[in-house]
């Protein structure tokens, strides 16, 4: 039935008169679908490259798999480093909770054949390094924020989003810039607890990817450090029958290598 | 050629005086353009190694300049971790983050890092140490435990006892820490109670030095011009003609001033000196001339007969004194550090300046005076000899003169005891030490230092020869960096080190359940790369790259030092060599410092031995003028004893009374040089005019306890007590200044008048030599000029080649006994043989 109305979307369009009727918790509802939950699973490569101010680059390269238990609802993740070679074989698995559930994440180290759960107090914390967070990679839950269509033209809505608690997140607010025709977050932009905008993440490139709109590129910056990483997502695929037992330790112990992509 | 200056100056006045205006207005102009440098960092030159690399590491482990702020509880039994201190440093570091020119990203305090731990069988967490307030007692005991566990944070950013707790406040110019230490207060005050707060740094104590040097300047130097005054009004009772030395002194000051501006220097703290420099010396000869006036008015009872007289009289000594005094401060052109070189060239312009306006501005100044109501000005000779300062004087030449050989063997006496206190100096500088101990700052320095690690910052950079293969992950390598670490702790010397490696060692025992037995580097480099990546995903990843590069090739290891003394970075630098010696690295690395306390210690390594080298300089050249003045090298050599023995008498004062020889100390020694030698030039000068006028030293001796020496006491009462104000300065280096003035004149003018005399008594003819026989006839002066020339030729070798001693001094030997045999064929001659 998504699938089917994802498709619909794409051929048709989406006249902004008729978007205008949607309310903004239901924008901001296809949005997040758009971003998380758009096919039953998935698995793609990507490669990272941080930039910090001075110009230096880092690289990582990892595997996703992604499966959903529920629409717009929880999720598991499997991340697999590939490089830097010293933490080849180094992976995440994430049981991502709806409705403001801490997330359950384990993380495996190969070189001290170590798996730890990590207890993260909130998930705003940076990413193997880069400067995209945990929440970037595996999507704030709506019910943390509330909504406010702020502006729209005639490509985009303009989403104000402020969190229900303040001091849980270093942020004062957000805007999100979304595309009107296929609901694409296309750039994010968080303003500090004085107002001041210090972070964006925006997206480079999309594609359609068996008929999904898929952001293939994009860019997280970080204007205090003044350092930026750009993810490329390559050989993405949906629907590719990912199984649960896969987003278990015993994986990460014994990656599961037919869905790695080297 | 000086009398007809004089005659055109006594015939124009106002055309002098409106000149003189016009330049001092023209320099009064160029003063809107004033720029002003307070960092000390520019005593080097901009491309000096040290500057550079310091450049470059704060770039690459993006390392700022700090102004440290503590925060300090005695009163409640957990120190600062009680809700109420915590939330306030909450609130404190937010503010400050607002803070124009503060980098809030990278202010370090316990408010704004992140903490990994334990949460239950398995399980890690990364968390913020401190969320935002409110905090129960509980939760600020927790923060406590958790800071302490950590190796970032304890010694550093709280101190063990739990007492203090430091915010780093990160600046993006050095020159903004006093202004951002200023804001800091403002917000301080909103938050009073029982703690204590504290600013501190280096740079802060670098910039704040610097305003508050232009404030003490402002007003020790017209102070010193009051007090000047007032001395000679005492002395001289006629107010305008006293008003005439001064006026001439800050004219000099401000031409010399208004001309550095308008070349485009900057005011550095050095340059900021020369007011307090050129004072002393342009009041100096116009002193010998205010008295020799006062003297002589009521013989000629016409003015302008009077200072024609005068100016005559006194043109060959002042001229010389200026052109020594001016040569000593050239002299300091030659010093490897720009600013002293500005400096030097700065003095000596003035110093000219001040006798070409004795010439001028004096005798106009005079001959604008009204000849009516100068009718009470001055004294009967006779009157003269009967003031208690004459009397004094003259029994004192009674004295010298009776007793030459006791007076000889006590300077003697001095000499050795100098020698002796001399050995005893202790070579140091710190900045912070240039505020007195009740400073603000210096209070801060070390309350915090007692509590803290040391608010000192060094960093010792180590590089990999091969920048490929990720050395800095080897296990070896980290733990040789372990060792070091260790190694230093032990010595006692570096009050707390941080590096790459305890980072690691902190994530790995965190990561393997938290168990201290665990805290060692990992045991392969895969094992260091996977827990520095876990590192990673915390809230702040950003705080590894100040320890390390991304690609491994090159690690900064943060060494805090609870002083700033050079004396303490020296023996850390010789830590680390003996370290880095006896203990082979396992991989090729280089190693090199960075950071203010180590680029301090250079350039005042650099001060100190430059200015020991420029002093021998400015000797030798002084020597050299000497003989040429008074065409006998013998007579030359006379003359450099008094301030021979008066230098060693002060400096042998540093070594008793364990006063440091820091920078101040280490410049003072120029103005010594220049200053002490005018008491001999006048006493030698004026003593061979008596002499040929009377031939007989006795009655010569009378003749200079009169009016020479009444003028050689009054310029040393004068400029001794004008400086005392100094005294008063909160400011260290004032109060060297005032000290230095002081000794000086005092010393130098006590010791010219005792050692001269006495041994002119035992030995005439060092000083009254036969004019008949030539120079070149005597075997004796050529030999002294030979030796004279030799060391001038060492010293060149020396400073500019930097050549090793045993060379320069085969040279010298040879010169010396070359040259001999030169003198002793050259004084065989025939003409000689009269």
């Amino acid at each position: 039935m998504k699938k089917f109305f994802v498709l619909l979307v794409m051929f048709f369009g989406v006249s902004a008169a008729w978007a205008q009727d949607l309310t903004v918790d239901e924008i901001v509802a296809k949005a997040n679908n758009r971003s998380y939950y758009q096919g039953k699973d998935g698995n793609a490569k990507a490669t990272m490259v941080v930039t910090d101010a001075q110009g230096r680059t880092r690289q990582r390269q990892l595997t996703i798999l992604k499966l959903n238990i529920q629409e717009g609802g929880d999720q598991k993740y499997f991340v697999y480093f590939h490089k830097p070679n010293d933490v080849k074989g180094m992976s995440y698995i994430v049981w991502k909770h709806a409705g403001g559930k801490d997330d359950d994440r384990w993380l495996y180290l190969p070189a001290m054949d170590l798996v730890r759960r990590i207890a993260a107090s909130d998930k705003r914390s940076s990413f193997a390094g880069t400067t995209f967070l945990y929440e970037d990679i595996s999507g704030r839950s709506m019910d943390l924020d509330t909504h406010e269509l702020s502006a729209s033209d005639a490509a985009h809505y303009i989403i104000k989003n402020v969190p229900k608690d303040a001091a849980s997140v270093e942020f004062s607010y957000y805007m999100m810039k979304i595309d009107k025709n296929n609901f694409v977050p296309m750039m994010a932009e968080y303003y500090d607890k004085s107002g001041k905008l210090y972070r964006t993440i925006e997206a480079l490139e999309v594609k359609d990817i068996q008929g999904y709109p898929t952001v293939t590129k994009m860019k997280a910056a970080d204007l205090n450090a003044n350092s930026h990483t750009i993810t490329e997502f390559s050989e993405v695929a949906y629907d590719v029958g990912l199984t649960d037992d896969i987003f278990t330790e015993r994986f990460l112990r014994n990656p599961p290598q037919q869905w790695l992509k080297e | 050629m000086v009398n007809k200056l004089i005659a055109y100056a006594l015939k124009k006045p106002k055309t002098v005086f409106i000149v003189t205006a016009f330049a001092v207005l023209v320099s009064l102009a160029a003063f809107a353009r004033v720029k002003v440098d307070t960092d000390p960092e520019n005593m080097l030159p901009e491309q000096e190694f040290v500057r550079v690399f310091n450049h470059e590491v704060k770039k690459e482990f993006t390392i700022y300049d700090y102004v440290v702020l503590g925060v300090v509880n005695e009163k409640d039994p957990d120190g600062v971790f009680n809700p109420v201190t915590l939330e306030k440093v909450y609130r404190i570091t937010d503010e400050i983050k607002k803070i124009d020119g503060v980098i809030a990203y990278e202010l370090m305090s316990l408010a704004n890092k992140d903490d990994m731990e334990q949460a239950g069988p398995g399980a890690i967490s990364f968390r913020w140490l401190m969320g935002p307030p409110p905090y129960s007692a509980a939760e600020a005991r927790r923060i406590k435990m958790r800071a302490l566990e950590n190796p970032m944070f304890y010694d550093t950013l709280i101190s063990r006892d739990g007492k203090a707790l430091c915010v780093y406040v990160p600046i993006e110019e050095k020159n903004m820490s006093y202004r951002v230490a200023k804001d800091i207060q403002k917000i301080l005050k909103e938050y009073p109670g029982v703690e204590q707060y504290h600013l501190t740094g280096l740079p802060l104590a670098e910039d704040a030095f610097g305003v508050e040097m232009f404030w003490q300047m402002g007003l020790s130097a017209p102070l010193a011009v009051l007090v000047i005054f007032i001395l000679m009004w005492w002395f001289f009772k006629h107010v305008a003609l006293v008003l005439m030395p001064l006026v001439m002194a800050v004219v000099v000051v401000i031409i010399t001033m208004g001309v550095l501006v308008w070349l485009g220097f900057p005011i550095h703290i050095m340059s900021s000196m020369i007011p307090i420099f050129l004072l002393p010396i342009s009041v100096l000869d116009s002193i010998h001339i205010l008295n020799e006036f006062f003297e002589k008015y009521r013989t000629f009872k016409d003015k302008k007969k009077t200072i024609t007289y005068v100016l005559n009289e006194l043109y060959r000594p002042n001229l010389f004194t200026t052109l020594t005094t001016a040569a000593g401060f050239f002299s300091l052109s030659f010093a490897p550090i720009p600013p002293v070189q500005v400096f030097g060239i700065a003095v000596a312009f003035g110093v000219v300046l001040a006798w070409v306006l004795t010439v001028l501005l004096i005798p106009a100044y005079i001959a604008l005076l009204d000849e009516r109501k100068m009718g009470n000005f001055g004294v009967h000779e006779d009157d003269l000899e009967q003031g208690i300062l004459s009397r004094a004087l003259a029994a004192w030449g009674k004295f010298t003169v009776r007793h030459w050989k006791q007076v000889l063997w006590c300077s003697g006496a001095v000499v050795a005891l100098s020698i002796y206190g001399m050995t005893h100096i202790e070579i140091n500088d710190n900045p912070t030490k240039w505020f007195n101990k009740k400073h603000p700052i210096r209070v801060a320095d070390k309350v915090l230092n007692e509590h803290f690690g040391g608010v000192y910052s060094v960093y010792l950079v180590m590089e990999a020869e091969d920048k490929e293969a990720q050395v800095f992950q080897e296990p070896a390598m980290l733990r040789y960096i372990e060792g070091l670490q260790q190694h230093l702790q032990d010595k006692g010397t570096v009050g707390k080190s941080t590096s790459l490696a305890d980072i690691t060692k902190k994530v790995y025992y965190e990561l393997l359940g938290g168990d201290k037995k665990n805290n060692v580097i990992p045991p392969t480099a895969p094992a260091v790369a996977q827990t520095l990546i876990s590192f990673e995903n915390s809230h702040k990843p950003d705080d590894l790259w100040h320890f390390v590069v991304p690609d491994y090739s090159k690690v900064n290891v943060w060494l805090q030092l609870t002083s700033g003394d050079n004396k303490q970075m020296a023996a850390v630098v010789k830590q680390v060599e003996e370290y880095v010696q006896n203990h082979p690295a396992p991989f090729p690395v280089t190693y090199n410092w960075a950071g203010l306390t180590y680029i301090n210690m250079v350039w005042q390594d650099k001060m100190v031995v430059g200015m020991l080298v420029n002093f021998l300089g400015s000797f030798l050249i002084v020597l050299f003028m000497m003989t040429v003045l008074f065409k006998s090298p013998v007579t030359g050599l006379v003359s450099m004893l008094p301030l021979t023995i008066t230098i060693l008498f002060i400096y042998s004062l540093l070594g008793y009374t364990g006063k440091e020889y820091d920078m101040p100390v280490a410049v003072l020694s120029a103005l010594t040089l220049g200053l002490a030698v005018d008491f001999a030039i006048h006493f030698i000068e004026r003593a061979r005019a008596f002499y040929a006028d009377n031939k007989s030293w006795p009655k010569t001796a009378e003749g200079m306890f009169g009016s020479p020496a009444r003028a050689l006491i009054k310029n040393a009462m004068v400029i001794s007590i004008g400086f005392l104000p100094l005294f008063a300065s909160p400011l260290v280096p004032y109060n060297t200044v005032g000290f230095f003035m002081f000794m000086i004149m005092l010393a130098a003018s006590v010791i010219t008048l005792m050692t001269l005399p006495a041994l002119v008594t035992g030995f005439p003819w060092l000083v009254f030599e036969d004019k008949k026989v030539k120079a070149v006839c005597s075997c004796r002066n050529c030999v002294l000029m030979s030796g004279i020339i030799a060391c001038t030729v060492a010293y060149v070798l020396l400073g500019y080649e930097l050549a090793r001693l045993n060379t320069t001094t085969i040279v010298c030997v040879a010169i010396v006994v070359v040259l001999s045999g030169v003198c002793s064929v050259v004084s065989r001659q025939k003409m000689c043989r009269k």
